[in-house]
This record gives C-alpha cells, sequence and structure tokens, in this order.
C-alpha cells in the first residue's frame, strides 16, 4: 500500500478496528431487526426514502439556484434596456469577416454562418493534416534508426510542451516579418505565393457540372462495390495474387473520367428536385408538429419496451427497483416535454424544417437544372490586385496570415499528442503478431499495413477521438490571431448589438453540435472495431 | 540531464549497488553501425533526418539572430515578464516568496526521503552531446555550409560566439575525458549532494565571472552595459542557491527527529495553504488594523475554533449519530437562510445580515463539519484529532480570509498585484486545487446510484467538455457580473478563476472517474461486511486506491491547466504571453518587437511543463501504476 493512504487510515481513524464503529453497526443492526420482526422502519431510517429526500432537496437547491440567477440576469438586462432575443440574427451585420464563404454578408447570421463554415474547414484541415503527420512522427519513433528516432522524440517533447496559444501567436509573428506581397514575388511561374500576407496556390473548385458528376459517379459506385465483390470472391476461389486493389483503381480512376464527359445526361433530376420541393413547402405545419411528436413518444415508447424486455428473466418480469421506475419515468417526461416544445414553445421550429427542407430541395434543382456547363472541376492561379496596397486576388486558394498561423500552430501541437498515441497503439500489439506475419513471409510494409496497423487502431482509436476533439474546440483560438471564426464574429456581433446572451447560447450550440458529432462517430467507429467475444 | 537519474529511492536508505540497472558498453563504432547504417533505409533515414534537423536548427538560429531581433526587449524587461506591475522598491517579497518555495520543496525532498542518483556515463554522454550541440552551432554561425539552405547565419556577436566555442570545448573535453579516462564509468553513480554543490557552482560562478553584460530598464532608459549581470540579479540568485543547498541538508536533518508520517503531513498541509499565504501576506502586503484585528477578529476565530471544537467533540461521541445529524441540519438551514438573505438583501429577521462575510462562511463549514461528525466517531482520541482539525482549519481559514479582505498596502500603478509569470503560477494553482474537490464530487455523483446525481453530474461533464475553454471564459469574465443581485461583483480575475476551475473541473471528474472504475467490487463488498457507512466506505477504501490510480492522469491535467491559462491572455489578464505579445511591444524604445519575446515565453512553458511531465514519468514507475 503506498504511505498515502496509510496517512488517510491514521488522519480519519478506521472506525473498524476501534468502538468508534459501533454507532454505525448498531444503527444497522436495530433496523434489521427492526425488519426481521416486521415493522416497518420510521420514514427517516427508511433507506429508499432518504435517497430519493436528499436528491429531489440537491435537485431544488440546484433549479433554484438557476432560478435565481437567471431572474436576476434578466432583471439587469431589461433594466439596462437589453431584454435578451435571437431578432439580430435578421438584423444587418455591420461589419465584414476577414475571409471566407462571404466577406459581405448581409445579416448578422448570415456572418456567423460565415464563421461557422471558417472553424469547420479549420477542424476538417486540421484533423486530417494532424493525424497524417502524427502517424508519420509516431512511425519515426519507433524506427530502429537512431537519429530519426530522437528526432521525433525531440518534435514531440518541444511541441507538446508549448501551449498551443504560444505556438500560434509566435506563428502568426513569424509569417507577418515574411517577404512583402508583389505581382512578382510568386515562385514557380506564379502559382505559388509566401509572403507576409500569408499563403496563396492555385484553387481547383466545383464547376457547374459537378452535381451531375457526383450523382453519376454515385450510381457508379454501386456498380464498383458489386464488382468488388464478385472480384473478391474470385480471390478466395482461385487464390494467388488477382490484383483486387489495382483493378478497382483502375475502374474508379475511369469511371470519374466517363462521368466528367457524359455528365449532362443527369439534369433530368432538377425538375424532379423542384416538384420535391414543392411537395415538401406544402405540409403543413401542424403536420409537421405531429411527426415530430409521434416520433418522440415512439421513441420513449420504443425505449420503455425494450428496457421492460431487457429486465424479463425465464421466470418472468424481475422486481423494478426505484432506479428502473425512474429510468422509464424519465424517458416518458421527455417525451411529453418535447411535445410540448414542439406545439407550445417554438412552433417556429417545424415551419422551419418545412421552410428549410424545401429551400434545400429547390437549390438542389436550381444545381441540377438545365444549361449547366458539363465541366465538374475548375482551377485558377493565384493572381495578385492591383493599386496602391498589393493583396491577393480571390482567384486562389489563400490562407491569411491569421489562417496559416491558426492552422500550423494547431496541427504542429495535436499532431504531437498523436504520435505518441499512436506509438502507444503501437507498441501494445503483441510483439507475436509482427512474428507471426514475419512467419507467413510478409515484407515489413506489408505487416505493418495488414497486421499491427489495423490491430493498433483499434487502442488508437478513442484517444485519437479525443484529439479531434480538441483541434476542433482550440479552432476557437482564432481569435488570438483575428481569423474571422465563430468566436471571433461573436464577438464582433455582441459588440455591435449587446446581444451577449443570445450569442452565447448559439456558441454553445454550435460546438455541443459539433463535440457530440465527432464523439457519435468515434463511438461508432469503436464499436465496429471491437473484438467480438463471447 | 534528467535522462539519467534513476528511480527516486524510499524505504531503503543506501539502495544496494546490484538493484541498480546493468548498462551494456558498446563500443562506438559498433553503435554507429547498428544504429546509423544496419542496412540501405537505415543510412537514407539517417541522412535524410540529419539534414532535416540540421535545417531547423539553422532556421531557429535565423530567426534567434535575425536583425529584427532586439534581444535586450527581454534581457531589460525580466521584472516585468516575471512579476509585471510589481513595485522595484518592494522586490524582495518576490524573492522572498521564491526563497519559501525553494525551501519547502527542498523539505518535501527530505520528508519523501528523495535523493536522486546519476549515472557518470549517461552524464558524460549527455555532456558530450551537449557539447557537440553548441559547437554545431557556433560552426552554423560562424563557417556555415557552402549551399544555400545551410549557409551561415548572421547576427551572433562575436563575443557570444567565443563564449560559445569555449564552452562547447568545455563540455566536449570533459565529457570525452570522463569517458576515455575514468575507469569503468558505467560502474559510477553520482550522489544527489555533489550534483547539488556542482549545480550551485557553476551558477554562482556563472553569475559572478561570465560577462553576460549588464541590463536594465528604468524610466523609459534602457541600460545595456558590459560587466557581469546586475546586481539586483546575482546576490538575490546567490542567496538563493545558498538557500537551496542549506535547506536540503536541513530537510535530511529532521528526519532524525520527527516522525516521517507527521513530516509528509505538515508539508502536504504547507503545499495546500502555503503559496497562498504568500500571495495574499507577503506579495500583497495587507495592512492589517491592529485594533480592529484584536477587537473582532481573534475573538471571533477564538469562539468558532473552540466553540465548533468542543461541539464536535461531543458530538462524535459514538452513538450521537442521530443527534449530530439533526444539529447539522438545522445548522445548515441556518447557514443557508443567512447566505439567502445575504443575497436577497431583504433579511430582517435576528438582524442578521449585517453578519460579516467570515461568519456567514463559517457557519456553512461548521454544520458540514457536524454533518461530518459521525464519521469521525471513535475513541477520545480520535475525537480529539477531529477537534483539533477543526481549530487548525478556522485558524488557518481566518487568517487567510482576514489577509484577503484588507486592504493592500503596495504602491501599484496599475491595480492587478498579480501579473507575468507569478499570475501564470497562481491561476495553475489555485484552479488545479479547486478544480480537485469539484472532480471528486462530480466524479462520484456519475458513478453514483443515485440517478439524479447521476443526470445532474453527466450534463454538467458532458457540456463543459463539449464547449472551448475560451467561451467558458468569456462568459465568466463578461457576463458574470450580470447574474450576480445588485451590489454585489466579482473582480476580473476572480470570474476567470470561477469559470477556469467549472471547466477543469469536468476534465477532472473524468480522470478521477477512471480511477474510481479501476476499483474492484470486492473492496465495495468488503467495506459493506465491515459496516461502514457510504461516507466512510468513500473517504476510506475507495478514494484512496481510485486517486492512486489516478496520479498520472492527475499530473498530466496539471501539466495542461498550467498550459492552458495562456488563454487568459485573451480576456484580460495580464500573464506572459500577454507581456510578452503586446506589452513589450508597446514600449516606445521596443517598438512592434514580438519575436524575441515571444520565443523565450516559448522557452519558460516548455521549461516548467518538461520538468513537470519528466517529474511525473519517475513517479509513475516509482509508484509502480500505468504498466
Amino acid at each position: 500500500m503506498c504511505t498515502g493512504s496509510a496517512i488517510a487510515l491514521r488522519f480519519f481513524d478506521s472506525p473498524t478496528s476501534k468502538p468508534g464503529g459501533i454507532d454505525r453497526v448498531t444503527d444497522t443492526a436495530q433496523s434489521s431487526l427492526a425488519h426481521s420482526a416486521g415493522q416497518k422502519p420510521p420514514f427517516w431510517r427508511n433507506v429508499t426514502f432518504l435517497k430519493w429526500a436528499v436528491q429531489i432537496v440537491v435537485l431544488a437547491l440546484v433549479v433554484g439556484a438557476f432560478w435565481f440567477l437567471a431572474k436576476e440576469a434578466r432583471q439587469n438586462l431589461v433594466d439596462k434596456n437589453l431584454e435578451p432575443s435571437f431578432n439580430f440574427i435578421e438584423g444587418p451585420a455591420n461589419f465584414q469577416p476577414g475571409e471566407g464563404i462571404d466577406t459581405q454578408p448581409d445579416t448578422a447570421g448570415r456572418a456567423l454562418w460565415v464563421g461557422m463554415v471558417n472553424t469547420l474547414r479549420l477542424a476538417g484541415l486540421g484533423i486530417v493534416a494532424s493525424t497524417i503527420m502524427g502517424v508519420m512522427v509516431g512511425l519515426a519513433r519507433l524506427s530502429n534508426n537512431w537519429v530519426a528516432n530522437k528526432a521525433a522524440g525531440i518534435f514531440i517533447e518541444t511541441l507538446r510542451n508549448i501551449p498551443v496559444l504560444v505556438q500560434i501567436i509566435l506563428w502568426f509573428a513569424i509569417i507577418s516579418q515574411l517577404g512583402k506581397l508583389t505581382p512578382e514575388s510568386g515562385k514557380l511561374g506564379g502559382s505559388f505565393f509566401v509572403t507576409k500576407k500569408g499563403i496563396s496556390v492555385p484553387r481547383i473548385f466545383l464547376a457547374d457540372g459537378f452535381y451531375q458528376w457526383a450523382a453519376l459517379m454515385v450510381v457508379f459506385f454501386a456498380g464498383l462495390l458489386f464488382t468488388r465483390r464478385k472480384l473478391q470472391a474470385k480471390q478466395d476461389r482461385e487464390g494467388g495474387d488477382q490484383k483486387v486493389g489495382t483493378k478497382l483503381f483502375v475502374l474508379t480512376i475511369v469511371a470519374a473520367v466517363v462521368a466528367a464527359i457524359i455528365n449532362p445526361i443527369m439534369s433530368f433530376l432538377g425538375p424532379v428536385f423542384d416538384e420535391f420541393s414543392d411537395i415538401w413547402g406544402d405540409i403543413p405545419r401542424s403536420l409537421m408538429q405531429t411527426a415530430l411528436s409521434l416520433i418522440a413518444i415512439v421513441g420513449a415508447v420504443e425505449f420503455i419496451r425494450r428496457f421492460l424486455n431487457s429486465r424479463r428473466t425465464p421466470a418472468g418480469l424481475a422486481k423494478l427497483d426505484d432506479d428502473d421506475w425512474f429510468r422509464m419515468i424519465f424517458a416518458g417526461l421527455l417525451a411529453l416535454l418535447a411535445v410540448g416544445f414542439f406545439w407550445k414553445a417554438w412552433p417556429g421550429l417545424s415551419s422551419w424544417i418545412i421552410h428549410s427542407g424545401s429551400d434545400f430541395f429547390g437549390v438542389a434543382g436550381d444545381k441540377f437544372g438545365d444549361g449547366r456547363g458539363a465541366r465538374p472541376f475548375d482551377a485558377m492561379l493565384p493572381t495578385v490586385t492591383d493599386g496602391n496596397i498589393a493583396n491577393y486576388a480571390k482567384t486562389g486558394l489563400t490562407m491569411t496570415v491569421g489562417f496559416t498561423a491558426l492552422f500550423l500552430g494547431l496541427v504542429f501541437y495535436t499532431a504531437s499528442f498523436i504520435a505518441e498515441i499512436v506509438r502507444g497503439g503501437i507498441l501494445a500489439v503483441p510483439k507475436g503478431q509482427s512474428e507471426a506475419a514475419a512467419a507467413m513471409g510478409l515484407n515489413r510494409s506489408q505487416a505493418l499495413r495488414k497486421v499491427i496497423l489495423p490491430q493498433a487502431f483499434r487502442v488508437v482509436m478513442p484517444p485519437l477521438g479525443n484529439q479531434y476533439l480538441n483541434i476542433t474546440k482550440n479552432t476557437s483560438l482564432a481569435i488570438a490571431v483575428g481569423l474571422s471564426d465563430v468566436v471571433q464574429v461573436g464577438q464582433s456581433v455582441y459588440n455591435k448589438n449587446n446581444q451577449t446572451l443570445a450569442v452565447f447560447a448559439i456558441w454553445i450550440a454550435f460546438f455541443l453540435t459539433l463535440s457530440l458529432t465527432i464523439s457519435f462517430v468515434v463511438n461508432t467507429i469503436n464499436r465496429k472495431l471491437a473484438i467480438v467475444e463471447r | 540531464m534528467s535522462d539519467t537519474q534513476t528511480l527516486v529511492t524510499d524505504d531503503a536508505e543506501e539502495p544496494a549497488a546490484s538493484t541498480r540497472p546493468e548498462i551494456p558498453i558498446v563500443p562506438p563504432r559498433r553503435w554507429i553501425k547498428e544504429n546509423l547504417f544496419s542496412s540501405k533505409s537505415n543510412g537514407v533515414q539517417t541522412v535524410l533526418f540529419s539534414a532535416l534537423m540540421l535545417s531547423i536548427v539553422r532556421w531557429l538560429l535565423s530567426l534567434i539572430f535575425a536583425e529584427a531581433s532586439d534581444w535586450t526587449s527581454v534581457t531589460t524587461n525580466m521584472r516585468l515578464l516575471f512579476a509585471y506591475n510589481y513595485p522595484a522598491a518592494q522586490f524582495i517579497r518576490v524573492w522572498f516568496c521564491l526563497g519559501v518555495i525553494i525551501v519547502a520543496a527542498m523539505l518535501t525532498m527530505g520528508a519523501w526521503n528523495a535523493k536522486p542518483e546519476f549515472s557518470l556515463r549517461k552524464m558524460a554522454i549527455s555532456t558530450t552531446a551537449g557539447g557537440g550541440f553548441l559547437a554545431v552551432i557556433w560552426f552554423m554561425c560562424t563557417v556555415g555550409f557552402g549551399f544555400a539552405p545551410l549557409q551561415k547565419v548572421d547576427g551572433m556577436s562575436s563575443g557570444l560566439r567565443l563564449g560559445t566555442f569555449l564552452l562547447a570545448a568545455l563540455l566536449i573535453a570533459l565529457g570525452l575525458g570522463v569517458l576515455n579516462f575514468v575507469h569503468e564509468p558505467h560502474k559510477i553513480w553520482i550522489k544527489f549532494t555533489t550534483m547539488l554543490f556542482a549545480l550551485t557552482g557553476s551558477v554562482l560562478g556563472f553569475l559572478w565571472l561570465v560577462p553576460f553584460g549588464r541590463y536594465e530598464f528604468a524610466d523609459g532608459e534602457v541600460i545595456n552595459e558590459s560587466g557581469t549581470v546586475a546586481t539586483s540579479t546575482k546576490v538575490p540568485w546567490t542567496y538563493m542557491m545558498l538557500l537551496l543547498v542549506g535547506a536540503y541538508f536541513v530537510g535530511r536533518w529532521l528526519r532524525q527527529f520527527i516522525p516521517e508520517a507527521n513530516y509528509r503531513m505538515v508539508m502536504i498541509v504547507w503545499w495546500i495553504v502555503g503559496p497562498s499565504f504568500l500571495i495574499f501576506h507577503v506579495l500583497r502586503d495587507p495592512a492589517f488594523d491592529m485594533g480592529y484585528v484584536f477587537r473582532v477578529d481573534v475573538p471571533m476565530a477564538l469562539a468558532f475554533g473552540l466553540g465548533g471544537g468542543a461541539l464536535l467533540y461531543a458530538l462524535a461521541k459514538p452513538g450521537r449519530g442521530e443527534i449530530a445529524r439533526a444539529i447539522g441540519a438545522v445548522l445548515l438551514l441556518f447557514a443557508a437562510y443567512n447566505w439567502l438573505t445575504a443575497g436577497l438583501g431583504s433579511g430582517h429577521l435576528f438582524g442578521w445580515e449585517s453578519m460579516l462575510q467570515k461568519a456567514r462562511i463559517t457557519f456553512l463549514m461548521l454544520s458540514f463539519a457536524v454533518l461530518m461528525a459521525p464519521t469521525f466517531s471513535g475513541e477520545p482520541a480520535a475525537r480529539r484529532r477531529f477537534a483539533y482539525g477543526w481549530i487548525g482549519f478556522i485558524a488557518i481559514s481566518h487568517w487567510l480570509i482576514t489577509g484577503i479582505n484588507t486592504p493592500s498596502t503596495l504602491d501599484i500603478a496599475a491595480p492587478p498585484f498579480l501579473g507575468g509569470f507569478v499570475l501564470t503560477l497562481a491561476i495553475a494553482y489555485y484552479v488545479f486545487l479547486a478544480s480537485f474537490p469539484l472532480g471528486i464530487l462530480m466524479a462520484l455523483a456519475r458513478t453514483s446510484k443515485l440517478p439524479l446525481f447521476r443526470v445532474m453530474a453527466t450534463v454538467y461533464i458532458e457540456f463543459i467538455r463539449g464547449i472551448p475553454l475560451i467561451t467558458v471564459l468569456f462568459f465568466f469574465s463578461i457576463m458574470i457580473n450580470l447574474f450576480l443581485p445588485n451590489g454585489m461583483s466579482i473582480a476580473e480575475l476572480g470570474s476567470v478563476f470561477v469559470g477556469y476551475t467549472l471547466f477543469s473541473g469536468a476534465y477532472m471528474a473524468e480522470n478521477i472517474r477512471g480511477g474510481l472504475q479501476a476499483i474492484r467490487k470486492g473492496q465495495y463488498e468488503a467495506s459493506d461486511a465491515l459496516g461502514l457507512t457510504t461516507v466512510q466506505r468513500t473517504l476510506l477504501i475507495v478514494l484512496p486506491q481510485a486517486l492512486r490510480v489516478t496520479i498520472p492522469n492527475l499530473v498530466g491535467q496539471a501539466i495542461g491547466t498550467f498550459k492552458e491559462t495562456s488563454l487568459i491572455a485573451i480576456v484580460g489578464g495580464f500573464d506572459l504571453l500577454r507581456i510578452g505579445n503586446s506589452t513589450i511591444p508597446a514600449q516606445s524604445v521596443f517598438q512592434g518587437q514580438k519575436r524575441p519575446a515571444l520565443l523565450f515565453v516559448c522557452f519558460v512553458y516548455w521549461v516548467f511543463s518538461y520538468s513537470m511531465s519528466r517529474a511525473s514519468r519517475r513517479l509513475e514507475t516509482k509508484l509502480g501504476v500505468g504498466d
């Protein structure tokens, strides 16, 4: 035993070896005596009663405290003439995000949307880049080459011990002192700019034919899956190397090229989507409310049914304790609450679903409409605007200084953690596995790809998911480098109209949705990967 | 260097030589062949990674010695970076705090009988490697390679070049000398005391002999003279180094007189309470009104301490459990009523609304203690210890609260008396300390059998873990005063602290929950069989085991907390990062000088988190957890 618990024992004086313990023992003894004599214990000694009394009192205190604080906040806001409301979303933006899908948004809601897209972009790119970098560094850390091993070790130990915010700000300071931007400062024939205004590279973008092309690809993909199954069956039947992967790769390329040529044939989908849009838009609100309520109620009923089934034993339904009852009542109450929410508290939700669904199909109809160009993708070289102050034009894919600093800081920091996770995961695969792979005649890279990594992946996935969550949340540090992410835009919005509480609600909803989505995806992968045991 | 430390020895006074790991000795030629050029791909890797490393080092050197980087912005602003606006005339208080912390750390080493030893061979290898690294730096800054990516780095002053060259030569000579001329260096282990003396000697030598130059920044004037470092730097550091050595021997000497368990207990209590005294009594320097203190504060503390102690002693007697709970409930109601009337500002019953805040807090604490009394019941000696614990708690908490409530005598230009690295450390320390009980509570609630508690804890933890720290800090720094009743407000730093604690508590809860899940069912069943109450089972059986398993994760979280304090720079605190990123570049002499200060900030953060993570790895090995 460690000394900590020894101290604790001396300090708290365990009642077990001393007469001090008698107090509780007699309490228990009395109640059990009373119980055995067939008398009911008085309610203040009834464990179930005490349990619920304590819980309800604490819940009441918590709810009371929140109610009190909310009341004060409301009063304070009303005193300052700042009743919280979400109406500002439709109001003017009054400011311009530095970058994003729309640098001149009309409304504050649109500006927030631009910020959200920037956050998502950064998180997505960051996750991909830090995973690639982390895996590479993690593998180098395990290399039997001394230099590679030590270099990876220094990378990890340096970067993970410096706060990510400090790294981001340092990158910002470094990039801000790069060379000046002029039309001549481009490299490789003007297709590549690295200056104090950020980085600009050629941009590949979705052209008009993209949606038809994507729809065709979905069709082709079904065919490819079918081919894969056939090829795999042949491989299993005949043995040898049928080169399944190579054949599928070539077929995919061919499909993509063919689809790029013949994609206008999919334009018949345009009117279909328009029709869908009309039908969806004609749904009455009450129908949508009924449907949503039905989903909630059916969900609760299904939960209770499954719960009861899990308690059913061959001898009949097991005795339900208060905890079981609590779960079922809780599920029912949640469903009722949801119904009340749909009908009374926020009927606008149903209207919103109807409108946005209709809009969605309408936009899809436009995208597939006739007269669209045939090319699914297009590309443009970066250029520099003329004028007194040189700036990047919108032709290239430009990473502003803020974006580059934040991206580099997040990726290097997170990669140092991912590298350690990958290393741990690979070390967790028993040595016998790589020996068995070698005995079967696989070479090192085959053994790594087909035996070690798939098993390491299982260990790596949960902590990797945590790192993805961290990188997503850390994008909010954009505010330190003036990048227009959802937090920075939100701050600009509430500095203009003082709707601080509403903006906080939007932030929280956005980040919670994002986090829950990521953990849902990671958990699903995890479940799929888990070793199936008896 | 910490690479070479052996495990901290605990019980055995002198570790037997046979327990030390045998280090295989490989001749250099074979080592190079095996580790660098064992196969073709291995050789390619060696060349590739060496080139990569060299170009990164060169790039860093070019950042450091670039013409645009004015390092006097850092060297003259050391005081600002570490203690912000703390008045220079009273700077001795900062040194005093540092001295106390050094002494306490050394005494703690004594209490745990820690005396790490170092392998001479490994140290010689590290010394040679360090010398080699310096030699590479010297080479790059003086000669450089011919081709473009590894060209000579300009900007290093000739004096610094000479110093680097000399130091590199010295280290290489020392390392190689030990390796070649000492008989069997791998069998020689250097004692910690030797290392301590060597460290002190070299630090003092560097301070008093090497001409780094005198830098100061006073009244907008930059002083930059040649010579050794300023007297205001080298004299205090000399005292600190002497304290370090002295306190180490005092700590070992005290072991002979104080029973080990008591010694450790005192040190633990000191680390929980001591920093608050340093911050609120030494650094903040409250102006006590002695008359008021003796008229009000001392009698109040005496009444609560002695009265409460007597009450607890009486109620902890076996068989009085239900009376104690009843009295505790009444006291709790009374305390809650008091807080409510304070909050609503409308309580006129008994005229208690004018009660001192300190009394309100103490009543609440007393009610909790009374409710806990049956848990601590036992024979008179145990009950006395319980009562003494209460009296000690009252003495410490009343002294602290009185100090915090008294106005400060400091003469500071800008209001926050905490700033710079001191603020970083203080926030990290308090957040960790405060989120610990919160985390334990939430972890227990989340694993509890009581469904409502479980739901509440789960909602809290998952909610906090789903949103970024910066939104929480914004919320608390902007909004908290909106939620408070009229007339009540929290200082800026206080609200940031509250928000950060709530945030950190959720992560702490998840860490501790991991420890709780590692406890076998048999432990619960055994404690039930012994007739322990739930509280006793949790305090005596479950938590000690769970926390022990959690220690590595907790250290990891402490490092995380320390690193993330940099976010308070965004919400208005003048911490290390804020000073490096905006205060120094705003000084008229150093207009726009960001890079040197930021590199320095990186270095400070790195040194602290790296040493913490090394320490945690040693602790992990010693405790035998994590395998």
